[in-house]
């Protein structure tokens, strides 16, 4: 695991190198931000959590060893964190409004997710829906699902990489990851096969 | 062979076997049903693989962290902990990764070093689910172990109602 520039930073940052950890979230900022949205929709939120993970991290520095890969550490920290903040909210939640959906539906699409370049309005009225759909997709999932889904499909994580992160077997990932994708399924069928060129006409 | 439905997620990932793969790929050359999950599976991977990046972070975020960092005590790894102790017997026995088996052998430890460690055990034994979290994450080292994995408590997939 030498060669992974990450662990090599963290344990600069063992020995008293403050720039190493520096470099080290100045690095995974922007991926840790991307992460903690697929859990909160929130964005200012999104950003809180991230940050809480590199707080983490650093507190637990001390206890890294190269052993584990610095990736699949940082995502574990990541993924338990998001999780337990989506039971605290869920737990909030229910004590609120007893009656409540989890997760309500009227939420406007998030504007800044639509393509703002030359796109027409009908394409990103769409691809508002399809983002609310995923977003309502990753609401309903159970957990562990959610999470190795979130990993495969927009972390880009392999299985055996998914597997480490959650602490868990690569064939139980095979199954969650699985499942996951079949609600996707489900849940994207109204939007058509994706087509280059972002239209939702009828397959060929 | 019956329809591999279970597997066509991992055939589009490619995450089979060499040998698995080659079995779909000829299961799917002569079955129409299979070939039109596969393709309804493929279609919303491709969805997905094409919806817009997450928002980027704001441009504070990076000083709002260097705020709170600057709060955080530097990291000491000179001395060490119970939990190194711990930690290292642990290992020598290769007790399984489960808590089940984490509480038993704690209490197999408990029993064994009582007079020197009872005391200090009682504190920690409600850390032992967190224990199980640092034993994986590799070495544990230092004397910060207990408020760095008292910290953890909220990383523990399975505690409920924490406040």
């Amino acid at each position: 695991m030498a060669q992974d520039p990450d662990a090599a930073l963290m344990l600069a940052f063992q020995r008293g190198d403050a720039t190493a950890f520096r470099a080290l979230y100045e690095r995974h900022a922007r991926a840790m931000v991307g992460f903690c949205h697929r859990f909160v929709k929130d964005p200012a939120r999104a950003e809180e959590l991230a940050q809480d993970v590199f707080v983490k991290l650093h507190r637990s520095a001390a206890g890294y060893s190269p052993r584990a890969r610095f990736k699949t550490f940082l995502y574990r920290v990541a993924t338990n964190h998001c999780l337990n903040e989506l039971r605290r909210g869920e737990y909030a939640g229910r004590l609120a409004s007893p009656g409540a959906h989890q997760q309500e539906p009227d939420a406007a699409p998030d504007l800044d997710a639509l393509p703002s370049d030359d796109a027409s309005p009908f394409q990103a009225l769409e691809a508002g829906r399809l983002a609310e759909a995923v977003t309502a997709l990753l609401a309903r999932l159970p957990e562990k699902q959610r999470a190795a889904f979130v990993l495969c499909r927009f972390e880009g994580m392999s299985y055996e990489e998914i597997a480490e992160t959650l602490e868990t077997s690569v064939s139980a990932v095979k199954s969650l990851v699985h499942r996951a994708t079949v609600a996707a399924a489900e849940a994207l069928a109204p939007f058509g096969p994706a087509a280059a060129a972002g239209e939702t006409g009828a397959m060929p | 062979m019956s329809h591999p439905l279970d597997d066509l997620t991992a055939l589009l990932d490619g995450a089979l076997p060499p040998a698995r793969h080659a079995e779909v790929e000829r299961h799917l050359a002569g079955c129409a049903a299979c070939r039109a999950e596969r393709d309804r599976l493929a279609g919303a991977v491709a969805r997905l693989a094409a919806l817009p990046p997450p928002p980027e972070p704001s441009p504070w975020f990076l000083s709002k962290l260097e705020a709170r960092l600057a709060d955080e005590p530097a990291p000491d790894l000179r001395s060490r902990g119970i939990l190194a102790s711990l930690a290292a017997w642990k290992w020598r026995l290769a007790v399984p990764a489960t808590a089940v088996a984490a509480a038993a052998a704690m209490a197999v430890f408990a029993v064994r070093q009582q007079r020197a460690d009872e005391a200090a055990l009682a504190q920690h034994l409600e850390l032992l689910e967190e224990y199980e979290l640092v034993a994986s994450l590799g070495d544990v080292e230092t004397a910060e172990d207990a408020a760095v994995v008292a910290s953890l408590d909220e990383l523990s997939p399975r505690k409920e109602g924490r406040p």
